[in-house]
């Protein structure tokens, strides 16, 4: 017993060293993490789509058309920067990117409704962002509900304010986004941006010691070979405390500081977050230890390793929903610490979810957890004999 | 005849190590048909959402039904009140919620204007925005149907009705995209950059081996110490078969899964055959910056997982903040991109797209700014082997 701690304590100890003494662990472990979130945060820290510019073709020229068009570009998604005298003029401009949409009034905008007729426009958006298109639309539809409004009151004009009003809107509705309600994209994208970029650094990192460890070691083994290596649970055990600390402190930088930073939504119990995030590092720390035999070469967690974290963003859930997503694909996502990470980082921090709503994630990341320290505990266990065996060999 | 030579030793050396096989076939094809696989609805259908019924009458159930019948929307869940709904929402389980007040149905009638609400979570921002979609014209149809009770008893008919109800009305064109598919605009803009991401890993990577394996003294050797000779030979060997993988990719777009080429192929084939290339100058002169492979491998990621956000297809490069805006260009994808829109989406005449081709073009050309370093790296390899 006191012989498997003193052999931890010394893995421990060793592994420290070589991270602190590679620089190119401390650019994964410590870098990576301390630089990408607040990179992307700002990348995202407008939230929004404001001020689209666009143009509009006013073929009825009305004081109803000009009326329209006033209150589209009060809107905050829209600017209107041209008015041109026929498509063709603004399609040019679509074209060269000046504008993103055009709207086009048609001659008989301010008559129709006097006929009894409805009146029409036509919004032609650019489609190369739907945000763009999005931002458009919405300010549109507001703009024509409320002259329809005026335009229906005016169809009644011997109801009673109160009439009128119970005519035209039978219904009353309120809206209300409970959550993210400014629909904001850095609030809805860089919680998982965040768990993304534990697990993955840590996979780069892993996989830079394992590969290393071939590229440099004379049997190319990923271990050294002394008594202290001899079992495998010595040396997975001492590894991992190794890393935990370190990413200890990369949580809160990644959970605490730069949420704060840049003010994003937290408003979930801290308490919660920080227990339920401690099986997320241990299981992304094993999995990176079962994935790190993988890595023949010191270069070769790059190629292996970050092409994947957009599929994993994809099928976590958050950018595509879950249940649009093949049962295969959802399936093969449970074996990611990510997948869990991500629901159950956005349940607790997002949405207020209590420790007791993210249970079922807590306990996958335990099982993660378990799984992938075994698989990591067996392929050391290989590893340390085939050491062995080619050592003997050169004897 | 050296550059044949060269071409004919980078084929051998990528045909011996399935790391390359990995990076130029295997990865990218992969993600193609991933993402082509996960995208094939092209927008999401029956979304989760539940229904607070607190008036439960005929009026209320049928618009739970018409809620239901929507495409985008599906009732998975009838909550007894709004708390156990908005736990469900907590926990994922649903994207939206739609709330009847108790008593809806005698108060419509009434004139009293009972109110509808709908709640969403915009935390999952694509779902959350379908939702809304969906509630927001169920109920101004609610409306309708209330108003339309209202008037037809007046003697109303169709025409005059639909003026009535809705008398500004707004056609929308979305151009070149009339189903708002999803599919079209992330796949056409996904899978080029994971060919980009490959094209210089593999490139910088094949040049860190030469390095480490002490083979720079023979490839220089081979190539007459012309370190043009040297690098073309490498490069254009690895180009022509990323292009391969890359013409897979634009065959897949367009060809399979039909999505709009109004360009027609020649304008997306140099594109690609542009990005391709561009993405290994900015490699190569990532590789004469730094002195060790690694950071120059180091860079390239960075450049490669930044390219997916930065480009500005999900979030527009004119939203993000201004320097930014200016940083953008530094990547190939960003130009790809906006070749993407112009050509393959809108297929506007070549000449409004010069710009993005001569910027790709640039890129292709950096190399030539690290020459010598490039030269004296590899010749120092020389001396050290």
């Amino acid at each position: 017993m006191k012989k498997i701690i003193y052999n931890i304590w010394y893995v421990w100890k060793k592994e420290l060293k070589a991270v602190a003494a590679d620089s190119a662990v401390l650019t994964f472990f410590v870098a990576l993490p301390l630089f990408y979130p607040v990179l992307y945060t700002y990348i995202y820290s407008n939230e929004g789509v404001f001020k689209v510019p666009v143009a509009v073709v006013d073929r009825d020229n009305s004081y109803e058309s000009r009326a329209f068009i006033r209150a589209w570009n009060a809107s905050s998604g829209v600017d209107v920067v041209a008015r041109c005298a026929d498509m063709e003029e603004a399609r040019r401009l679509l074209w060269k990117k000046q504008i993103y949409g055009i709207l086009e009034i048609p001659a008989d905008f301010s008559h129709r409704p006097i006929n009894g007729e409805q009146a029409h426009v036509s919004l032609y958006c650019d489609m190369g962002g739907l945000l763009n298109y999005k931002a458009l639309l919405q300010a549109a539809s507001n703009v024509a509900v409320g002259m329809g409004r005026i335009v229906q009151l005016e169809g009644l004009p011997y109801a009673s304010p109160v009439r009128q009003e119970q005519t035209v809107a039978p219904v009353q509705m309120t809206e209300v986004k409970l959550f993210n309600p400014q629909s904001g994209y850095a609030t809805f994208i860089i919680p998982a941006i965040l768990i993304l970029v534990i697990q993955q650094s840590l996979l780069l990192g892993v996989g830079t010691i394992a590969g290393t460890g071939r590229d440099r070691n004379r049997f190319r083994a990923m271990l050294p070979f002394n008594v202290h290596y001899e079992h495998p649970f010595p040396v997975v055990m001492g590894k991992a405390l190794a890393y935990l600390p370190i990413y200890a402190f990369v949580a809160i930088w990644i959970f605490v500081v730069v949420p704060g930073m840049f003010n994003l939504t937290r408003i979930g119990e801290k308490w919660d977050f920080f227990l339920f995030i401690l099986p997320f590092l241990l299981a992304c720390i094993f999995f990176a230890m079962t994935l790190s035999f993988l890595c023949k070469e010191r270069e070769t967690p790059f190629l292996i390793f970050v092409f994947t974290s957009v599929p994993l963003m994809f099928i976590s859930g958050i950018s595509w929903p879950v249940t649009s997503i093949p049962d295969y694909w959802v399936a093969f996502s449970k074996v990611f610490p990510s997948t869990y990470g991500i629901e159950g980082y956005v349940k607790i921090n997002s949405l207020g979810a209590t420790f007791g709503e993210v249970s079922r994630e807590f306990n996958s990341l335990w099982v993660l957890t378990a799984f992938y320290f075994l698989l990591a505990y067996l392929l050391y266990d290989r590893e340390i004999r085939i050491l062995k065996s080619r050592r003997l060999k050169v004897k | 005849m050296g550059l044949i030579t060269i071409m004919k030793r980078e084929i051998r050396q990528l045909a011996f190590r399935r790391i390359y096989l990995f990076m130029i076939v295997i990865a990218p094809v992969l993600c193609f048909l991933f993402f082509a696989d996960l995208f094939k609805g092209g927008v999401p259908v029956n979304l989760p959402v539940a229904v607070v019924d607190l008036d439960n009458t005929s009026v209320s159930r049928s618009l739970t039904r018409s809620l239901d019948a929507f495409g985008q929307t599906e009732i998975v869940m009838k909550a007894e009140n709004f708390t156990e709904a908005r736990k469900a929402m907590q926990e994922g389980k649903i994207y939206g919620i739609f709330l009847i007040p108790a008593h809806f149905q005698r108060d419509a009638s009434s004139g009293k204007e009972p109110v509808l609400s709908f709640y969403t979570n915009d935390s999952y921002i694509l779902p959350g925005s379908l939702i809304y979609k969906d509630m927001r014209l169920q109920a101004a149809l609610a409306n309708g149907a209330v108003q339309r009770a209202l008037l037809q008893a007046k003697g109303m008919t169709e025409p005059q009705l639909s003026a009535r109800l809705n008398p500004v009305a707004v056609d929308i064109h979305p151009l070149n995209n009339p189903w708002l598919s999803y599919a079209i605009y992330l796949s056409n803009i996904l899978m080029p950059a994971f060919i980009s991401m490959f094209a210089m890993f593999t490139l910088v990577f094949s040049i860190g081996e030469e390095l480490k394996r002490g083979t720079a003294c023979e490839w220089m050797r081979l190539s007459r110490h012309s370190i043009g000779v040297a690098i073309a030979g490498k490069g254009i060997t690895q180009l022509l078969l990323f292009l391969i993988t890359g013409t897979f990719c634009l065959v897949l777009l367009y060809r399979f899964l039909h999505f709009p080429l109004n360009s027609g192929f020649f304008p997306m084939f140099l594109a690609m055959f542009l990005l391709i290339a561009a993405s290994q100058g900015f490699a190569l002169l990532m590789v004469g910056i730094f002195p060790r492979n690694r950071l120059a491998l180091s860079s390239c990621a960075l450049w490669a997982v930044l390219s997916f956000s930065i480009s500005g297809f999900t979030f527009p490069v004119r939203s993000m903040p201004e320097p930014m805006q200016w940083f953008a260009n530094l990547f190939p994808m960003r130009h790809y991109f906006l070749l993407y829109v112009d050509q393959a989406l809108n297929g506007i005449p070549m000449e409004y797209s010069w710009s993005s081709y001569v910027a790709l073009g640039i890129f292709i050309l950096l190399p030539v700014l690290v020459l010598s370093r490039l030269k004296a790296q590899f010749v120092r390899n020389v001396y050290l082997s």
